[in-house]
């Protein structure tokens, strides 16, 4: 075809997400939902490894957490839903059936604000949430830890049965881009539901996609699910990659199947799934009563659920906060309560935002890198957050008034900073940082000043013959008097003194 | 009288007042057992050892002057579908090898607290499909009324084993007449108590939403003590519902003790034939009824009589083919060791360790359920399912309950195939019914046929009407005599 560089492309893309839904027990019995670290099959009952007679008993919470999830994603809670078996065989699934909400979900008619490639608000729906249990783990002794052609498998039922919430879009995305902002604002909102801590290295978030490719001269790429996604990066290759090979088959007028491919994730390709995709087969769980959810229940939940990042960020855009300030003080929801919690100890909101975005986040940062390097940290552990900070809100709404009243010049607040960081209190911190507190009094500054003068003339002199156009030269010398002063002094007060100096050559002693 | 004819409450009574002790009820059981087993092959696991050191643990207790259970020291077998902790439990087929549960069912947990004994398993229809006891992986069970002849099934070996005096009671499962048929065919009780009632946790599942536990007895008496302790709220069974029945307080009642009762005929049922001896059977019935006071009435249930049948072998299958699924060697049982693969390995083990009236279940459910069939098939089937509940309801809002037939025909000889499907049908029609709708049914002995075989009739009631239904056939019993012990078994051989 001659004209094909004129064909363009656009992509149709669905996405479906598992999550782990946050709970101590599994979904149907009762065995402990965190085994991180523990023994191969020391998480299992008889109802997890489906033995014959066992029968699940919904645990509470999971519902709980299923509505939280929900409504985070404004989804409607379907006052009565349905359990299902799933049937395909495969032994992680110990029963050879999957118990499963399907499209009978818990929630459902849900929408998430994005922005899309041109930067604009779009809307993605969110067709169902809908509960189901987790399968086990299978251990393949092949090469390419597959189960086909390993001489041995293994399998670990720990997490046999965790609570999964399966949360389906509207095909409504675009672009892989799009793909990963959908899933970032999701988890966000999820994790600040509390309903799931959505850790990826922990497997709590995978994800499938099943994208359609749609040609300018009006055919239509078959729906392809891509599976096997364990990360953003993972998401978005792999959606890249299946939006080029579907483009591909069209502009050479071939046809693309349906089928189920997998995300290899080493060769960033996808292949076409070995096992046959056979129609799953669906009959109510005949073991579960109908779910049923009262209003007040609902209502109760509902007022469990937080402040949503979006709404947060928009108050905080309302205290005087930048879009970006806003944006990074909302991206976790317990350094956004880190925030207002100082704001209501008194801070100043520009200056609070400011510290926790910069100080609060960089030590943060800086002690979880560390625990990376030291290797200490265990998979189990939970990463060192900003609520394991020593410096508590208050203690730093209290620093950052004292820089307001004076009392304290930035550069020296840091330095105090970093003395809480080691544990100390605020008045050891203050102590330890080398200066009185209280500045610098005019009249010690005014000698300083004359004597750092007096001390470098070639740059008074340069100043003087009108060589300082920038005011590099100025900025030079308030340096060394705020070193002099330990970062006591008050910069502005500094540049004054300076300034007067200068200006009154006769005053210079 | 021997201790193995005694019944519940006598031998309660006997070993709390030290007149027998529960290791001689036990061994005298299990003598008994050992001494009728060759010829009827009720049991598939003797628990001979467990059981003498749980009756010795009884008799210690009672010389210590220590609390007992309301059943210490009663003998009893449990269907081989029910899970006992540690011993093994096959539901009567190959594919579950050797295996022996890691948990006891709450029905075992119950009884076994209360005091009850286990000396074994019985032999059942492989995974509690058919009505002959001949399907089981073990080999078939023999009636002890007569030895040439099927004890009914699937709960066959529990029936069996109560009429020939192995035990005072047994526990079966009933998806669509498992113990209220082997019941009528052995000539003893049989409860199928209301969908619910009683839990199933520890069932392996067949119809998961038809399958129930339920007790056999040769007294009312001594059912109504078994059903106070199954029935039990069970938090490890969804389905079992949270409603306490008192079993054991009954009224003593006059002259005509079933006064104001309302007792039905099914209308439809009329235009089907029954065997001489059954159908001389509900005429004797209706007089009794009549003379003990009740009125007799007819209702109509059209819709059950035409596809409660049908709609029962959709659903059944369907439930079954996924409970069923979980066999696959992987885990647990049988497994196949020369497998290349993993699909080879599936399908060895299920081909050989299925037997040939599993398969054809899985294969129909597996059917039914396709995508492309199950709205038509499976989904309908529970539309009609909800019918036929609604019809059972409207019902008995004028009755207290339904006198019907369990079988329209006496039992069958072993390996005799029923080809008659019309007569299948029947032979389905007034069991299935009662497990669609989550009803109770009590299954009761009326007397025997000329040639020595008992004859039984069930009556059915409304959802939790268990306690009516036992209380109706006290007073049945008072008038035709409880349930005999098969005492000559070997004269049925010649």
């Amino acid at each position: 075809m001659s004209d094909n560089t004129k064909l363009t492309f656009t992509p149709v893309i669905g996405i479906e997400i598992h999550i782990q839904l946050k709970t101590k027990s599994k979904v149907f019995c009762s065995c402990s939902a965190d085994y991180t670290n523990d023994e191969p099959n020391s998480h299992i009952c008889p109802v997890c490894m489906g033995l014959p007679g066992s029968m699940p008993v919904l645990n509470k919470s999971v519902i709980q957490q299923g509505m939280l999830a929900g409504m985070a994603l404004n989804c409607t809670v379907q006052p009565t839903t349905y359990f299902f078996r799933k049937s395909y065989y495969y032994p992680d699934l110990p029963k050879n059936y999957q118990i499963t909400q399907s499209d009978l979900p818990i929630a459902a008619n849900g929408w998430l604000e994005i922005k899309d490639d041109a930067g604009n608000p779009k809307t993605i729906r969110i067709n169902r949430l809908h509960l189901e249990e987790d399968v086990g783990k299978l251990h393949h002794s092949a090469a390419d830890g597959r189960l086909e052609g390993a001489e041995t498998s293994w399998v670990d039922y720990n997490r046999s049965g965790l609570p999964l919430a399966e949360i389906v879009s509207e095909p409504d995305v675009s672009s892989a881009r799009e793909a990963v902002e959908y899933v970032t604002a999701l988890r966000r909102r999820v994790r600040y539901a509390g309903a799931s801590d959505v850790d990826l290295e922990k497997g709590m978030m995978r994800f499938d996609a099943n994208v359609s490719v749609k040609c300018s001269d009006g055919r239509w790429g078959r729906r392809v699910e891509v599976k096997n996604m364990n990360s953003f990066r993972a998401l978005e290759r792999a959606i890249e990659y299946e939006i080029k090979r579907q483009s591909k088959i069209l502009a050479e007028g071939g046809e693309v199947l349906q089928e189920t491919r997998h995300w290899n994730d080493a060769k960033e390709t996808t292949t076409a799934s070995r096992v046959k995709e056979f129609y799953r087969k669906f009959i109510v769980e005949p073991d579960l009563p109908p779910l049923v959810v009262s209003p007040q229940w609902v209502e109760e939940v509902r007022g469990m659920l937080p402040e949503m990042p979006n709404e947060k960020a928009a108050r905080y855009k309302e205290m005087g906060l930048s879009e970006i300030d806003a944006g990074v003080l909302t991206d976790s929801i317990d350094v956004a309560q880190y925030f207002e919690a100082c704001v209501a100890a008194g801070a100043n909101p520009l200056r609070a935002g400011n510290w926790v975005r910069t100080e609060v986040l960089r030590a943060v940062n800086d002690r979880q890198a560390g625990d990376r390097q030291v290797g200490e940290k265990q998979a189990g552990d939970r990463q060192f957050g900003v609520k394991d900070l020593p410096v508590k809100p208050d203690v730093l709404a209290e620093l950052i008034r004292r820089i307001d009243d004076g009392k304290l010049s930035t550069t020296l607040a840091k330095n105090v900073f970093e003395g809480l960081l080691e544990g100390l209190s605020l008045d050891e911190a203050v102590k330890n940082s080398g200066a009185a507190e209280g500045g610098v009094n005019a009249g010690a500054l005014e000698d300083l000043v004359s004597a750092t003068l007096a001390a470098n003339a070639d740059v008074v002199g340069d100043i003087r013959s009108g060589k300082d156009t920038k005011g590099k030269k100025v900025k030079f010398l308030q340096g060394l008097i705020m070193r002099e002063t330990k970062g006591q002094a008050r910069p502005e007060e500094v540049a004054a003194a300076i300034e007067s100096a200068l200006a009154n050559p006769e005053n210079l002693k | 009288m021997e201790l193995y004819e005694l019944g519940v409450r006598e031998i309660v009574e006997g070993v709390r007042g030290k007149k027998f002790s529960a290791l001689e009820v036990f061994d005298e059981c299990l003598h008994r057992t050992l001494a009728c087993e060759s010829e009827i092959s009720a049991l598939i696991t003797t628990t001979a050892d467990a059981g003498r050191a749980h009756a010795r643990q009884i008799d210690e207790r009672i010389a210590k002057g220590e609390p007992l259970g309301p059943l210490a020291g009663v003998p009893v077998i449990l269907k081989d579908n029910i899970c006992t902790h540690g011993i093994r439990t096959t539901a009567g087929s190959r594919i579950l090898g050797r295996w022996a549960p890691p948990y006891s069912a709450t029905v075992w947990d119950l009884l076994s607290s209360a005091g009850a004994v286990l000396l074994g398993k019985s032999n059942m229809d492989e995974f509690a499909m058919g009505n002959t006891c001949s399907t089981s992986a073990f080999g078939p069970t023999a009636n002890p009324w007569d030895l040439s002849r099927v004890p009914g099934g699937s709960s066959g070996g529990s029936a069996a084993s109560v009429a020939a005096g192995y035990v005072p009671f047994a526990l079966g499962s009933d998806t669509g007449g498992s113990i209220r048929q082997p019941a009528s065919y052995c000539g003893i009780y049989g409860l199928k108590p209301t969908y619910g009632l009683v839990s199933r946790y520890g069932l392996i599942a067949y119809g998961s939403s038809l399958d129930q536990i339920g007790p056999f007895t040769r007294s009312v008496q001594d059912m109504d003590l078994i059903m106070d302790i199954l029935a039990r709220h069970d938090p490890k069974d969804s389905t079992s519902v949270d409603k306490r029945i008192d079993f054991t307080r009954r009224e003593e009642k006059g002259e005509r003790p079933l006064k104001g009762k309302r007792v039905a005929l099914v209308e439809e049922f009329r235009d089907f034939t029954l065997d001489p001896p059954i159908a001389d059977a509900m005429k004797r019935l209706i007089r009794i009824f009549e003379e003990m006071g009740a009125e007799i009435v007819q209702v109509s249930l059209p819709t059950v009589a035409r596809y409660a049948v049908a709609c029962y072998y959709a659903i059944a299958a369907s439930e079954a083919h996924t409970n069923l699924a979980r066999f696959d060697g992987v885990r647990y049982g049988y497994r196949v060791t020369t497998a290349s693969g993993l699909k080879d390995m599936f399908e060895e083990v299920r081909s050989k360790g299925f037997g040939a009236e599993v398969k054809s279940r899985i294969i129909a459910g597996t059917c039914l359920t396709e995508p492309v069939r199950s709205e038509e098939y499976y989904v309908a089937a529970t539309r009609v399912r909800t019918l036929i509940a609604e019809e059972f309801k409207r019902a008995f809002e004028n009755v207290d309950c339904i006198l019907q037939p369990v079988t329209p025909s006496l039992p069958s000889k072993i390996g005799e195939s029923d080809e008659d499907a019309m007569k299948g049908y029947e032979s389905d029609l007034y069991t299935l019914p009662v497990n669609m709708a989550g009803l109770p049914g009590f299954s009761f002995c009326t007397g025997y046929s000329d040639s020595g075989l008992p004859v039984g009739l069930q009556l059915v009631g409304p959802r939790w009407s268990d306690k009516n239904l036992l209380d109706i056939g006290f007073e049945l019993e008072k008038v035709l005599g409880a349930p005999k012990i098969a005492r000559e078994i070997t004269r049925g051989i010649a």
